[in-house]
């Protein structure tokens, strides 16, 4: 597996290296899920808010109920960062 | 405190000829908050809408016009500063004696104005249509009167040949050309042709004679002329609006009360003699509106207290103290409490702005943020808007300090080390001594919401025992309890097993049965309790038993939204002072002052980004953590708003 010329800074530095890829990725990628899921709800909120004023907290209510996963995304990065 | 105000439900009954005097009365205490009356569709009992009293079509049409007047005037009753109160009987008095001199100005300025307006237009017109024929140096006379020739005027793409006999003119200087051609009838058709293949489009000669210069010179002062006189009348419409707009608003006010009055007995029910409504009354008005009723009526009048029933939809008032009423905007926005359950607000007045500086926590972000809050609060003088600000003014001041606590100003840290846990991240070899204390501060986050739910839940408890009555209260109960069991057992169940810092740690408990110590097994048994008490109530609620686990996770929010505003705060300093501006500073030349400039540039437009994403990511967080994981704990909602009979009158007095 290991190339010849590697030393072991090299080692090193590419594992912490990865470690930044993996919590950009976690970041990344738990707000994509997050912003699928807000597609959806967020049109059909918007749209029944406009029908009735009142909605408007439970529609707000629906819509950040994907949020919670882009937070798990940045506690996971936090979390493989420090 | 933490339920609605009590209210009373309180039955009138009184001869027709007393409506008047009990009208006046409940709307001047304004605490009166009429169940309208909806009568039944075939039922028996003789009793029908009342009729609006008398005077009650005067009033809405004088209050039309001075709406209308005020509309003119450019006068909105929401903005004016009181000045003084006027006596309303002082103002009845001006109603008859100035009133009308005052609308016959207004409309005679708004008339003349209009009409201003209209020949303004008209000479606009006119200069626009003469603008194309400028260009061509004859008189409009010339252009008409012909019987055995045809004149063509209009725009052309480029100039023409003609073949038949004619007489041409053409100009490039006005936009889309100019052309104007005079040939002989016969040959109209032809020329015609040839113009249209050219791209001719028509246009009319203007009905006026002389020279088209002139005419448009004169057109176009008229013009001017009267956009003057218009300027003028707006002067004068201004002094009305000075002279007169307490007294316009007074009149508002007044007749506003007139015809709220006058169309009270819309919402009662009549027989032939008598009236009968019923409403709610605060709990601590309600003997003096009783006694006040009495006496103003003389004795004649039947008042009864009715017992509020289970499925009665009592009006709701919050009873907050005055710190926590900004908070019940939120409330609103969410919904309104119930009658019979707990209130909320004070909790969210406290646990917000809490929640808001621990995210944003900075002491430069919070001050701009209080500058800003206190800026905005001299023009908003009502209205949610205003509440919304109140809560951001105190949001702010606590994440200033929430920032002192944190050592942090804009990114960069105060000059001692943070008091509770450092957030202060390695970016730009900026390291404090230690760095973030990330861990600490996401288990931090953790218990507080880990507090928070079990204080939702011991409140789903208490307003289900206000709520429900019998076996379904029990239920709701036992579901309430054995949420905090399956909470509490998996949070023991974890503690027996892995030592997790600034948490008790169980692990080192010996084991007891089957390698498990006893804490796991007390979580266990927790658990299983509580599944079963879940499943008592509904058994597919035992499906949402992970949003335990997401629920009490998604606190941590508190700790990585504020990260990640302190990352980015730092990254901007980063880019702005230590590699553009610092550098440029130690040896200056000039591409390194532009360098410098921009520097600055993106030093200001990133903190103004981070700040409107502290607002976002603080405020919408924090009420998102009320709303979602805290009031799906316990929280109802839907009910009915208090709206009491009256109004409070701010340009007059009694």
């Amino acid at each position: 597996m290991v190339d010849v010329g590697t030393t072991l800074e090299m080692v090193q530095a590419s594992q912490v290296g990865l470690k930044a890829v993996g919590a950009g990725l976690a970041v990344g990628l738990a707000g994509v899920g997050t912003g699928l899921g807000e597609m959806g709800i967020g049109a059909a909120a918007v749209g029944a808010t406009a029908e009735n004023r009142d909605m408007f907290g439970l529609a707000l209510l629906f819509t950040v109920i994907p949020e919670t996963i882009v937070i798990f995304g940045l506690v996971v990065a936090l979390l493989l960062l420090f | 405190m933490l339920r609605p105000e009590r209210m009373r439900r309180l039955l009138i009954v009184a001869p027709k000829s007393e409506t008047d005097t009990i009208v006046r009365e409940l709307y001047r205490h304004n605490v009166y908050h009429i169940e309208d009356f909806v009568p039944e569709s075939g039922s028996s009992d003789g009793l029908s809408i009342g009729h609006p009293l008398s005077g009650a079509s005067d009033a809405a049409s004088a209050l039309i016009k001075i709406r209308a007047i005020e509309s003119a005037c450019g006068i909105d009753p929401e903005n004016v500063e009181v000045r003084t109160r006027i006596p309303a009987s002082k103002v009845r008095a001006m109603i008859q004696t100035d009133l009308p001199a005052i609308i016959e100005e207004v409309e005679g300025l708004v008339a003349s104005r209009s009409r201003l307006e209209a020949q303004q237009k008209e000479h606009e017109q006119r200069a626009k249509e003469l603008e194309p024929f400028v260009a061509v140096p004859m008189d409009l006379d010339l252009y008409r009167g012909y019987t055995r020739f045809s004149v063509f005027t209009g725009h052309i793409a480029h100039d023409v040949t003609i073949d038949a006999p004619h007489e041409k003119y053409f100009s490039d200087k006005v936009d889309g050309n100019m052309i104007v051609v005079v040939v002989p009838n016969e040959h109209r058709e032809e020329v015609e042709r040839t113009l249209l293949d050219a791209g001719f489009q028509a246009i009319p000669v203007p009905d006026e004679t002389g020279a088209p210069a002139d005419r448009l010179k004169a057109h176009q002062e008229e013009a001017r002329r009267i956009e003057g006189e218009i300027a003028a009348i707006n002067g004068k419409i201004a002094g009305i609006r000075e002279r007169h707009a307490d007294f316009l608003v007074a009149c508002d006010e007044l007749l506003t009360a007139d015809v709220e009055r006058a169309e009270a007995p819309l919402r009662f029910a009549t027989t032939e003699e008598t009236f009968l409504t019923e409403g709610w009354i605060p709990e601590r008005n309600f003997e003096k509106v009783k006694e006040a009723l009495v006496r103003a009526t003389g004795g004649k009048i039947y008042l009864e207290e009715l017992e509020i029933e289970h499925t009665d939809a009592v009006p709701v008032k919050y009873d907050n103290p005055s710190f926590a009423r900004p908070s019940q905007m939120f409330m609103d926005l969410y919904s309104r409490p119930q009658y019979a359950e707990l209130d909320p607000t004070l909790m969210v007045a406290i646990v917000f702005p809490i929640f808001f500086g621990m995210i944003l926590g900075d002491v430069g972000y919070g001050l701009i943020l209080l500058a800003l809050s206190l800026g905005l609060l001299k023009f908003f003088k009502a209205g949610d808007g205003r509440l919304l600000l109140i809560s951001l003014r105190n949001a702010s001041i606590v994440s200033i300090i929430f920032g002192l606590l944190y050592s942090e100003f804009i990114g960069y840290s105060l000059p001692w080390a943070p008091i509770i846990y450092s957030r202060h991240l390695n970016i730009g070899g900026h390291a404090a001594e230690h760095g973030a204390q990330v861990a600490e501060l996401l288990v931090v986050s953790i218990w507080i919401g880990i507090l928070h739910i079990t204080l939702g839940r011991i409140l789903g408890i208490i307003n289900a025992r206000n709520l429900y009555h019998g076996k379904h209260a029990t239920k709701a109960i036992l579901s309430n309890a054995g949420w905090l069991g399956v909470m509490w057992g998996i949070i023991l169940m974890i503690w027996s097993m892995y030592a997790i810092p600034l948490m008790p740690d169980l692990s080192w408990l010996p084991a007891v049965v089957m390698g498990f110590n006893p804490a796991f097994i007390i979580g266990a048994v927790l658990l299983v309790g509580g599944i079963i008490g879940i499943a008592q109530e509904n058994v597919l609620e035992v499906i949402e038993i992970p949003t335990i686990i997401s629920h009490v996770l998604s606190y941590a929010r508190l700790a990585a939204v504020g990260l990640s505003s302190v990352a980015i705060a730092m990254v901007v300093n980063y880019i702005a002072i230590d590699l553009m501006i610092s550098p440029q500073l130690e040896n200056l030349s000039a591409v390194g002052v532009v360098i410098i400039i921009v520097g600055i540039l993106v030093f200001l437009l990133g903190h103004v980004l981070n700040t409107a994403l502290g607002i976002l990511g603080g405020g919408l967080n924090s009420i998102r953590l009320h709303y979602v994981e805290f009031f799906t704990k316990f929280y109802k909602g839907g009910g009915k708003r208090y709206n009491p009979f009256g109004m409070e009158s701010k340009f007059t007095e009694e």
